[in-house]
């Protein structure tokens, strides 16, 4: 296709307003009169049994509406519904008992903020303290203080899989190769914090909530069952602007079904706004993992098969979309080599931290660090040089469209011209050269490779694969990623275009700006995109919002669909007013014309006007007016099979990367001195915002490599509650970074794109340890455990030095 | 968080001891210790007022008195909570006479935070505490001192 608009990297519309203080984001939103502030009381215990909470000194206080408690949650609401059969029962309150620190214990309704905190103060509420456990292999223990009662024991979901013939596998390998792995929980720490607005009316018995929450919308129907309501009587609004979510922000759904029931009790409309230090503690974060990985080599450093046990760490309850965490990477766990024979065991566990969902690269990071240190592991073990290890094992080119043993179906790509284009940018064998050389002047340099899939657009029947095929069979199976989009078209020929992608910074109002403008001839700029998101009159589905970087595969085809039912119209109008047959008529600048006739042409405004104005001169049976809805989905995201087979995401991208670090070690201190990266997500729709998404990316996978943990006592007390405890990269930490592209069409989407922006999310944290290893390679330092803080670096070799002269 | 420390006071060891048993001592002497009151044997309830770093905050702390060998040794179990958090502490405080009006305290303690205070005061608490605790001694010091000068 010869694009005008698509592909082309217009600036974003959306940057005037928030770059001039325009924005409108939820807590500039006042939709409601006489709106009230809460205040949530929270639990400083980890785990502990709620004796009694005494309100009637907080409830006599100035200002005060209401005081709510677990008891009246338990009275109004159900538990939320989640996909795995253990009997955790999750409310918006704590009810009985408290399971981590920061969990919502009651809350305040007042006149104003400081009213509302002040009364939470005389809030009594009387603990009887339990043992926590936060550690996942402890909590796996069969004397570990439980969570649950009704579920017996800490594991909230357990599977066993197998693929291929992994026994035979290992049976058959020259060398085994394993180790553990741990993976630490962090955040996004998005800008602005979670928001909700909500509203009960009692003579319709309607909730309005306007929030911050950007999908999956799966979770509407999860809001409406705890709040034991008709969907359709849960109108759920998302404002114009959302502050950055990178995932965090689904979790704001709690909070929601929590401030509908308060302004059920209150009477009152009530808004709630995060604050940094609630944020940190309780709203949500990835998930630690443990993970046991094997693998079955070759001499020539072929992988024939892996075996992986994985843990997550869901916090105190399973909520859903988790235990997604584990499964979201499910169909491409053997990463972007041709490894055919696959044994995995996946396992979620609760503990004493705060509950986890969804975060920029879904799964990928806890996967790949794992699975890209082997790789490293792997060339160690057998003296070979790591890009060879991985050259050798990637899928090729002509094997695509591939099926991994998990049942996944890469569309496209071309991995070894990507990896080869990498290794030639950053010069890899002079690299190794340099590297010799600076260490005789005793400089420890390293560089890092890791070569990932980076899978999009989530197909909604992976998460049933966290129950057996035996489980699934007794519900109805899950498949598609539906998305819906409208055009509509004016009196005046003003085109206006809603999306349901509810964008949390990612620009999509500009590129579906650029994809009507493409479809019906005109310049974008004159495109209005309506982003904010509402229920009730939204073109939406389960599938719809801002998750598993959707919108380029998903949303952006939905709206190029909607687009092109509208041209389709335009067209059979022409044909009707000019009598020439379709195949005649060429849409451009505004206009149709017949090919190769100068002058027999009619305007797009005429053609629009004569559907609203003058609908007599349409042709017969057409309706009148232009509002055209799509609904897109991909067949290739079908339900799990009765083999656990499944093609969990539509599209999937490919990532390699290679980092070049200096070692200090003297201090532990680890300087990332560049940063390259090819990405192959198909044909891009706008390489501007493409590039400022994989930058976000990358600086979030950085950050968790090198920085980010929310940390946890072993007692389960939180450690990391503001920014001077819990550390986030900023601009000086960054390292120069090069972004190069290779465009290979995904053979699903009309327009070839696929999802990308989590990619460095998932690789950062794995090439850069691999880089850190490399540099410190020969003296004996294995890295298995992130962040890498100049304090871990430097135990880890002055254990090693130890090590070293223990058995000198 | 754990620590210990001694300090020399002027006074003769039943009368230091006796002093330590005081409640209106312990109000004067306790940083941020608004009022106190005796609520059990040996068992007192107090209005703490006490800033970690950001957290500043009201506390409701009970404080024990427990394995009392007078007047040698004894214990302080203190359990407070409040906005900020929770705090739990024990204190094990030894008196041996130096000479007949000097007495020789040493103390061991070990303290547990919990909630906000834990979240966003880590980092200052082991310092924190031991300038409350310094504090703490440096004042029973001065009001003993105070107390010869006006015998």
């Amino acid at each position: 296709m010869d694009c005008k608009h698509i592909g082309k990297p217009m600036k974003r519309v959306e940057d005037i307003r928030l770059t001039s203080g325009r924005g409108t984001f939820i807590d500039d939103m006042n939709p409601f009169p006489n709106i009230h502030q809460a205040a949530i009381l929270r639990s400083p215990y980890p785990h502990a049994r709620i004796k009694e909470i005494r309100t009637e000194k907080a409830e006599r206080m100035p200002g005060v509406k209401a005081v709510i408690t677990g008891q009246d949650i338990a009275a109004l609401t159900n538990p939320f519904p989640v996909g795995v059969t253990a009997p955790v029962k999750y409310y918006s309150l704590a009810v009985d008992k408290v399971r981590f620190v920061g969990e919502p214990v009651a809350v305040v309704i007042a006149k104003n903020r400081y009213l509302a905190e002040d009364a939470l103060e005389a809030i009594e509420v009387v603990y009887e303290q339990l043992p926590a456990v936060v550690d996942i292999e402890k909590a796996l223990e069969p004397d570990a203080p439980v969570l649950h009662e009704a579920v017996g024991s800490n594991i909230a979901n357990h599977r066993h899989f197998h693929y291929g013939n992994v026994d035979e596998a290992f049976r058959q390998a020259d060398l085994v190769v394993k180790h553990t792995f741990f993976y630490p929980k962090y955040s996004a720490t998005p800008v602005e914090t979670y928001g909700v607005i909500a509203h009960y009316d009692p003579s319709e018995q309607q909730y309005t909530i306007w929030s911050n929450f950007h999908g999956p919308f799966t979770l509407q129907s999860v809001m409406a069952a705890a709040l034991r309501t008709p969907s359709n009587r849960l109108r759920i609004m998302i404002p114009k602007d959302v502050g950055g979510s990178y995932g965090i922000k689904s979790g704001v759904y709690p909070y929601m079904v929590l401030m509908a029931v308060a302004s059920r009790i209150a009477g009152v409309p009530v808004k709630w706004i995060e604050d940094r230090q609630e944020h940190l503690a309780a709203s949500s974060s990835g998930t630690d993992r443990v993970t046991w990985i094997e693998a079955a080599v070759k001499r020539d450093g072929t992988v024939t098969g892996l075996k992986m046990k994985m843990v997550d760490n869901v916090g105190g309850y399973v909520r859903a979309p988790e235990p997604a965490c584990l499964y979201r990477t499910h169909s491409n766990t053997t990463g972007p080599y041709r490894i055919r024979h696959l044994q995995m065991e996946t396992i979620a566990v609760m503990t004493n931290k705060s509950p986890t969902g969804l975060i920029r690269g879904y799964g990928g990071q806890q996967l790949y660090f794992p699975l890209e240190r082997l790789m490293h592991m792997i060339a160690q073990k057998l003296g070979m040089d790591p890009a060879d290890v991985i050259r050798k094992n990637l899928i090729r080119a002509e094997e695509f469209p591939y099926t991994t043993p998990s049942g996944g179906v890469y569309d496209s790509g071309d991995y070894r011209k990507a990896f080869d284009m990498l290794l030639d940018i950053v010069n890899y064998d002079e690299f190794r050269q340099k590297q010799k050389q600076a260490r005789a002047e005793g400089k420890y340099l390293g560089m890092g490779l890791a070569c990932i899939v980076e899978p999009s657009g989530s197909n909604m029947g992976y998460i049933t694969i966290a129950l057996t095929p035996e489980e699934r069979a007794k519900s109805l199976p899950k498949s598609g990623c539906a998305e819906g989009a409208t055009v509509s078209i004016d009196p005046m020929g003003g085109i206006t275009v809603r999306i349901s992608t509810t964008p949390t910074g990612q620009g999509h109002e500009t590129v579906a700006a650029q994809i009507v403008g493409e479809v019906l001839g005109v310049d974008p700029r004159t495109v209005k995109v309506v982003a904010e998101m509402d229920t009730l009159t939204s073109p939406w589905s389960v599938a719809s919002g801002s998750y598993s970087s959707r919108f380029a595969a998903i949303g952006s085809s939905a709206v190029y669909q909607a687009a092109h039912k509208v041209r389709q119209k335009l067209l059979h109008i022409a044909q009707e007013l000019l009598q020439v047959p379709l195949d005649q008529l060429v849409l451009e600048h505004g206009r149709i014309a017949v090919k190769d006739a100068p002058g027999r042409e009619i305007s797009l405004k005429r053609l629009i006007g004569s559907t609203h104005w003058n609908p007599d001169v349409l042709p017969p049976g057409m309706e009148p007016g232009i509002h055209e809805t799509a609904f897109y989905t991909i067949p290739a995201a079908m339900p799990p099979d009765e083999n656990d087979q499944v093609n969990g995401s539509v599209t999937y991208g490919f990532v390699a990367d290679a980092v070049t670090v200096e070692v200090d070690i003297e201090t532990g201190e680890v300087k990332i001195l560049d940063y390259t990266t090819v990405h192959d997500a198909g044909k891009l729709l706008n390489p501007l915002i493409v590039d400022g998404q994989i930058l976000g990316g990358l600086v979030h996978g950085l950050g968790g490599a090198m920085y980010e943990e929310l940390a946890y006592d072993r007692n389960g007390q939180f450690l990391s509650g503001s920014f001077m405890d819990y550390l986030c990269p900023t601009a000086p930490e960054i390292p120069p970074i090069t972004i190069k592209h290779l465009e290979t069409p995904s053979p699903l989407t009309p327009l070839g794109a696929k999802g990308l922006g989590e990619g460095n999310t998932m690789s950062a944290p794995a090439v850069i340890a691999n880089a850190v290893e490399d540099a410190l390679s020969g003296l004996g330092v294995t890295i298995d455990t992130l962040p890498l803080s100049p304090n871990r670096i430097w135990t880890l070799i002055q254990d090693a030095k130890q090590k070293m002269e223990i058995t000198a | 968080m754990t620590g210990n420390g001694s300090i020399e006071l002027n006074g003769p060891i039943e009368h230091v001891f006796h002093k330590l048993m005081d409640p209106e001592v312990l109000t004067e002497c306790i940083m941020g210790c608004k009022s106190m009151e005796l609520v059990g044997e040996r068992k007192y309830r107090a209005d703490l007022s006490v800033g970690i770093a950001a957290v500043k905050g009201k506390y409701d702390a009970y404080i024990t008195v427990e394995e009392v060998q007078a007047p040698h040794h004894f214990k302080l179990v203190v359990h407070g909570e409040g906005g900020p958090g929770y705090v739990d502490a024990e204190g094990i405080i030894d008196l041996t006479p130096l000479d007949e009006s000097k007495t020789q305290l040493t103390y061991t303690y070990q303290a547990e935070v919990g909630g906000k205070v834990a979240a966003i005061g880590q980092r200052m608490l082991g310092g924190v505490a031991k300038l409350l605790i310094g504090d703490f001694f440096k004042k029973i010091k001065k009001n003993l001192e105070r107390g010869q000068q006006i015998a």
